[in-house]
């Protein structure tokens, strides 16, 4: 025994022995070491190229690229606010901007700008806007958008007797759901190959939903419902910056209430039904023939090609206003306070926000970056890959796109109002509901 | 003669008749107590209880992890008092806890008296204990796919054999159900094992004794195995239920909360205030209410199992 | 082994079965109880089955056949990405994340910090454990409540204050680091030695005392032998238990130095909102991670169980 314990503990100090080796490994010489997060896997490898490129312009700068998930993203900037350990740069959500703004935890931008004479017309319109603080100041340099188009599968909608053309000229209102609608129910196939507008449609045995719920879309409903309740002419809120929510609009409750009847006439699946397998698996798996969702998974659902599935786009759909409508949600890097190099990190975000980078991420044919030739690089990379995103410029083209909402207190929102889409949602709860949890999120901000 | 040390209750004291006896050696016992607890000590100081020390005083303040916390008294807790959210985080984990634990133990006992009659098979134990091995949040997953309503095996099956199928994570009514059994399914062979150990320790005359009775399998099993297995039951069971107050990692995966808070247990509310919501104040708030729950149970538990002993001899 | 050995080995197996007492006799309860556990091992290991299943299906094609039973389009790929042996362009083209991942330097990592952890762990906490089970002090079970308290201190509330300690310590991206807050003591192992320590024969301490032997000496050459069977169970739980665990070595270790196996795997989550996981590959990675605490479940397994019969239990 007792030479099994000092064995043990001998065995145990070679990782204190490692520990201290790997201490060892300091800046490299000279020098400054920026660190950059960023979450999208797929974008990585086109960052890391504009991190080469750029130590190439500035020799005594390096950027070292971190990509993590999701999820532990968001983890990592938190605490790393917390403890002082945050990247030096770090990419951005409008979700959270508020809260970092407000908390003083992102630096303005607005002197580098000046003196380095940076163009903010030079980006499409708007998305600068959207990171300017409460302060009128701009937190950062838009770095690439989204746009929400329907995903469908062809071989599906080629079955049901639908043209492409037929799919790209949709239209829609919350009271008969328009060929909007029709469409949605002619693609809903049940277990005995009866569709949804034919008689002897079983709702109830459902075997290819004419289109798939992702959940309930919570306070924003990016994906799900907002390109159908801005076509109403609803404004989720009172401006940029606002202070007040317009659930209790008539307009974006009689949305919700058609959006829902879609689940009781049997063309898309319960809230119950829906919790589990995310939807572009569903639509791989031919559980669905169309989804509503953002250009960001356009990579992910066209590379999952197969025998029974080929991915297509179409745009959302016209609604009662005449026009088309989605959100355009534009990423932006900031920087962060507490970093040690603002100098540094602002040559970075600058190089981030230049065409140079932008055509770098535009070839890799993931996203939208913010600068119009960058976007046409872009979709020519789409193209030659296949894919026709004309579905998700077509908002940004004709002008139909509206911004993301900020406000104060975004969390909390969402904390409030998910619970009551999702009881809505389950047919627990009339929209009308909706009016009760605008009051509470209205009080956040008294 | 182990077991008649095992006569102390399972969380307990050791009898004052052994006391007694070992009262000229206390000074010296002491000092070497000390020296034996440094270690410990000093990581429970450093890493336990500075940290709850810490937590307690950030309940009485605003903290939004971005800037230092302000001092706001009693208003967090008030706050609480009136949050519908908080107390059906409560209800809602308690229903969790009862079917996990109860399954569990239930589940593991039958479990380790099936292995401790019926076979000594190493093959059985290994095999018993992988699901132990696969992370928590993986098996999260798996058994989520599993019981998809549409791409789901589970109710694939159901399908076929002409059943309804069943929303497992996304009906309001069985989400909390699933997410329990999905952690007893993970847990099962671990707890099991531990069991087993302590059956181990039942000495085999005892059996012996039972055989000639003639007595039947359920006969031996309430009046000899449970009795004798008490002390480790009782150890199993705390540390159960003081673990399944604290689930997350399941929830997070999965449900998210929902649908509609069917499913948000306060261990996962407090880690939406304080890292979603940025309310570290409340959320330290809800922690401390929690811990006063979870001593209060252990409390409960020990006075309960104080009341049965162990009792070989007879 | 020769045949005639074999056979001699399992008539032995068979006869000191039939004399086990503890072992169930009528044929009856034999069927059933067996018929239990191969019920019991059947939904054990369904699971896990969908788990190889999944690991060596294409991921572009596998939910295109979502309830097929066998591997959709059998590949190596995943086991590669997970391995670190596939190029990016081969990763994305079957659906995974592209990121790259040094298998080898994580799997090190692993086992440097669970070790490292279980070791001291288990050293200072059966050390404490002796202190509050066999030694005499006034204050012993106060103060040994006192420390089960700390099995209740809820996550949160030790997560930031250690992650700013470790930080402050200089520790952070270190193996040390993301050991330290559990390197010393948790109430788990405390509670659960002390529970066993209470089960050994006293007179032998007495004796021992008697003759002159420092506290230490006792501890060292006759409680920890006695106790060996429970010790190492107690150290094979925890060092799976830190193998899987996922957001503390996440914040304090990034580097290729620090970064462990569950955290490198972590590239196989879903990378994007409303993205979806690279399944195959993260269920390669849950396997192949499982692989290591498989092993040693193997090699201490038998040492445990076997000895638990014959420990300092009498």
């Amino acid at each position: 025994m007792k030479t099994n314990r000092v064995a043990i503990l001998t065995l145990a100090a070679i990782p204190l022995v490692l520990t201290g080796c790997s201490a060892a490994s300091a800046d490299s010489a000279g020098g400054t070491t920026l660190t950059y997060g960023l979450w999208d896997a797929n974008q990585a490898p086109a960052y890391k190229q504009c991190a080469t490129d750029f130590h190439e312009k500035n020799p005594d700068i390096t950027v070292k690229v971190e990509q993590l998930g999701w999820d532990d993203y968001w983890n990592k900037i938190n605490t790393g606010f917390v403890a002082g350990t945050n990247y030096d740069v770090f990419t951005s959500h409008l979700a959270n901007f508020p809260e970092f703004m407000l908390n003083q935890q992102i630096l303005p931008l607005d002197d580098y700008i000046k003196a380095d004479g940076v163009d903010l017309g030079s980006y499409q319109d708007g998305l600068a806007d959207l990171w300017k603080g409460t302060d009128d100041k701009q937190y950062g340099l838009p770095k690439d958008f989204d746009t929400i188009a329907l995903f469908y599968n062809e071989q599906l909608t080629a079955a049901a007797g639908l043209t492409a053309d037929q799919l790209n000229t949709l239209d829609w209102n919350p009271d008969n759901g328009g060929t909007y609608e029709a469409a949605i129910a002619h693609l809903t196939v049940d277990k005995n190959g009866v569709r949804g507008d034919e008689a002897g449609f079983d709702k109830k045995n459902v075997a290819t939903y004419g289109i798939w719920m992702e959940n309930s879309g919570g306070a924003d409903g990016q994906t799900q419902w907002s390109f159908l309740a801005h076509t109403t002419g609803w404004e989720p809120t009172n401006g940029a910056w606002g202070d007040e929510y317009n659930f209790d609009d008539p307009k974006f409750q009689s949305t919700i209430d058609w959006w829902y009847s879609l689940v009781e006439k049997g063309y898309m699946p319960s809230f119950e039904a829906q919790t589990g397998i995310g939807w572009s698996d569903q639509l791989t798996a031919g559980k669905a023939a169309m989804a509503s969702n953002g250009s960001w998974m356009t990579g992910a659902v066209f590379g999952a090609k197969s025998d029974s599935f080929t991915p297509a786009l179409a745009p959302t759909p016209t609604g009662p206003s005449g026009k088309r409508a989605s959100m355009f949600n534009g990423l932006a890097d900031n920087i962060s306070a507490g970093t040690k190099h603002a100098d540094e990190a602002w040559k970075w975000v600058k190089y981030l926000g230049s065409i140079d980078c932008q055509s770098v991420v535009a070839d890799a044919a993931v996203v939208f970056p913010a600068i119009p030739a960058a976007t046409d690089a872009a979709v020519a990379a789409f193209e030659a890959k296949g894919i026709d995103v004309s579905a998700f410029t077509t908002q940004v083209d004709d002008a139909t796109t509206f911004l993301y909402a900020i406000t104060d207190h975004r969390s909390d929102v969402s904390a409030l109002v998910t619970p009551a889409m999702e009881a809505v949602m389950s047919g627990k709860k009339k929209a009308s509901s909706l009016s009760g949890v605008n009051e509470q999120v209205n009080a956040l901000f008294k | 003669m182990t077991i008649t040390a095992n006569k102390e209750t399972p969380l307990g004291e050791v009898p004052r008749t052994q006391q007694a006896r070992k009262r000229p050696h206390r000074d010296s016992q002491l000092k070497a107590a000390i020296l034996f607890l440094i270690p410990a000590s000093i990581g429970f100081v450093v890493f336990f209880a500075w940290p709850a020390f810490r937590g307690l005083y950030l309940s009485f303040t605003d903290y939004n992890l971005l800037r230092p916390p302000t001092f706001i008294g009693f208003d967090n807790y008030v706050a609480i008092s009136t949050d519908p959210v908080f107390w059906n985080s409560l209800k809602v984990t308690l229903e969790y806890v009862v079917m996990n634990v109860g399954v569990q133990t239930a589940a593991a006992l039958a479990l380790a008296v099936l292995m401790q009659r019926f076979t000594r098979s190493m093959v059985v134990r290994g095999v018993i204990m992988l699901p132990y091995l696969i992370a928590n949040v993986i098996v999260a997953l798996v058994w989520f796919w599993l019981c998809d309503y549409n791409l789901g095996i589970i109710n694939a099956a159901l399908d076929f054999f002409g059943i309804d199928k069943v929303g497992f994570f996304g009906n309001e009514n069985l989400a909390m159900g699933t997410i329990a059994m999905v952690n007893v399914w993970r847990h099962l062979g671990y707890t099991a094992l531990l069991l087993f150990a302590g059956l181990q320790a039942i000495p085999k005359d005892v059996y012996e004794a039972a055989e000639v009775d003639g007595a039947g399998e359920w006969r031996v099993f309430r009046s000899v195995t449970l009795p004798l297995l008490r002390p480790v039951l009782a150890f199993v069971l705390v540390v159960t239920v003081v673990g399944s107050f604290q689930i997350f990692d399941t929830i997070a995966v999965t449900t998210g909360g929902g649908p509609v808070d069917a499913t948000r247990a306060i261990n996962y509310y407090i880690y939406q205030r304080a890292f979603e919501r940025l309310d570290f104040g409340y959320a330290s708030a809800l922690a401390v209410i929690l811990m006063i729950i979870l001593a209060a149970i252990a409390l409960l538990q020990n006075k309960l199992l104080r009341a049965n002993e162990s009792d070989l001899e007879r | 082994m020769t045949i005639i050995a074999f056979k001699a080995s399992r008539a032995a197996s068979r006869a000191s079965r039939e004399d086990d007492p503890s072992l169930a006799k009528s044929k009856v309860a034999k069927f059933f109880g067996r018929l239990a556990l191969v019920i019991v091992i059947l939904i054990t290991l369904f699971p896990i089955y969908w788990m190889f299943r999944t690991a060596f299906s294409n991921n572009r094609a596998m939910f295109g056949e979502p309830l097929s039973l066998l591997p959709v389009d059998f590949t190596f790929g995943p086991l590669q990405r997970v391995l670190g042996l596939a190029t990016p362009e081969e990763a994305l083209a079957e659906g995974g994340s592209g990121a790259s991942i040094n298998f080898a330097q994580y799997m090190l990592n692993s086992i440097a910090a669970c070790t490292l952890i279980t070791v001291f762990q288990v050293t200072f906490s059966s050390m404490a454990a002796y202190a509050f089970a066999l030694l005499n002090w006034k204050g012993r079970d106060k103060v040994f409540a006192i420390f089960l308290i700390a099995l209740m201190v809820p996550g949160i509330f030790t997560l930031l204050p250690n992650f700013v300690l470790v930080k402050d310590l200089g520790l952070l991206n270190t193996i040390l680091g993301i050991a330290l807050p559990t390197m010393l003591m948790t109430p788990f192992a405390i509670f659960f030695l002390r529970q066993f320590f209470l089960g050994i024969n006293r007179s032998i301490i007495e004796a021992a005392v008697i003759d002159g032997a420092t506290q230490w000496r006792i501890f060292r050459t006759i409680v920890v032998p006695l106790a060996w069977p429970q010790i190492i169970t107690l150290a094979l739980l925890q060092f799976i238990q830190y193998w899987n665990d996922y957001l503390w070595p996440f914040l304090v270790g990034q580097t290729e130095d620090s970064k462990l196996l569950t955290v490198g795997l972590g590239i196989f989550k879903s990378q994007t909102p409303q993205g979806n996981p690279d399944w195959a590959g993260l269920m390669a990675g849950a396997l192949i991670a499982a692989v290591p605490i498989f092993i040693l479940m193997l090699v201490f397994g038998r040492k445990i169980v076997g000895s638990i019969q014959s420990s300092g239990v009498k």
